[in-house]
């Protein structure tokens, strides 16, 4: 083995891979902006919903009603375009507020907490 | 100098068309928010603490206004057909609150104890930065808190 061959081996590999490392951590593109407390928060607000129960058998409290349903499959944002006759006057701030009415929901309960 | 032409097409979608593919990857949607894996998580921590009490969990990521308390009760109020029996999670980063507001009726199977609990370790898991890790402890312990309902307890018998 002469001296070229002794520093492809010996220098030119553990260098190789050093860079195909160092590609793979820090390649552009593949990362997404993480949250951190303290940052500001930038994104439009999201309200996400659960399924809504498939079958006759979803309990005795009144019809299933359509009105206030979003169309979009398992969880979604409010905001989507109802056409409802009284969808047009609910505008308030963002899109997330635009959702069905406000129904009154007795004595409420729940906590706050910071961090 | 003149300027190299821009390569990306910008043109305004109409009936018939959908926007450009590079219009829509710009687009600050709720894909760029979380990833589908945490999405898929939430999907089903929402779905199957809803169906396993009976109640309505949903759950609003955003700002909660100068008041967080009155803009959280006023979601809640439009979170749905049947707010008495729904659970609002509100989360608002920016200003590092988590609300939690429940109904008369969800109340009543979700004592303010039980919610102060679930948020403690909801702000734990924000505090070191894991939002959906945190929102997913807390829905599982408030669904673990209220429990079946006596309906769903004996189905057919």
């Amino acid at each position: 083995m002469n001296v070229a061959e002794t520093i492809i081996v010996f220098v030119g590999i553990p260098l190789g891979f050093v860079v195909l490392l160092a590609l793979l951590i820090f390649l552009p593109g593949r990362k997404r902006p993480r949250y951190k407390p303290g940052q500001p928060w930038e994104h439009a607000p999201v309200w996400y919903e659960p399924h809504p129960e498939h079958g006759p058998a979803a309990g005795g409290h009144g019809t299933p009603g359509h009105e206030g349903q979003t169309k979009a499959i398992g969880s979604s944002v409010y905001g989507e375009p109802s056409h409802d006759a009284h969808g047009s006057q609910e505008h308030a701030h963002g899109a997330a507020t635009a959702a069905p009415r406000a129904v009154s929901a007795g004595p409420l309960g729940g906590a706050r907490g910071t961090w | 100098m003149t300027r190299a032409l821009e390569a990306e097409s910008h043109d305004t979608a109409t009936a018939q068309t959908a926007p450009a593919r590079t219009d829509e990857a710009t687009d600050d949607g709720a894909d760029q928010l979380f990833s589908y894996q945490e999405l898929g998580r939430l999907d089903e921590a929402l779905t199957m603490s809803s169906r396993e009490t009976g109640l309505r969990f949903t759950l609003y990521i955003g700002d909660l206004g100068r008041q967080t308390r009155v803009t959280a009760e006023d979601l809640h109020a439009r979170s749905g057909q049947n707010p008495t029996d729904a659970v609002l999670i509100a989360v608002s980063p920016g200003q590092r609150v988590v609300e939690v507001v429940t109904g008369a009726g969800a109340g009543r199977r979700l004592p303010d104890r039980a919610c102060a609990l679930a948020v403690l370790s909801m702000t734990g898991s924000f505090a070191a930065g894991d939002l959906i890790g945190g929102i997913i402890n807390g829905l599982r312990q408030l669904s673990d808190q209220a429990g079946h309902p006596s309906a769903l307890r004996h189905p057919h018998h």
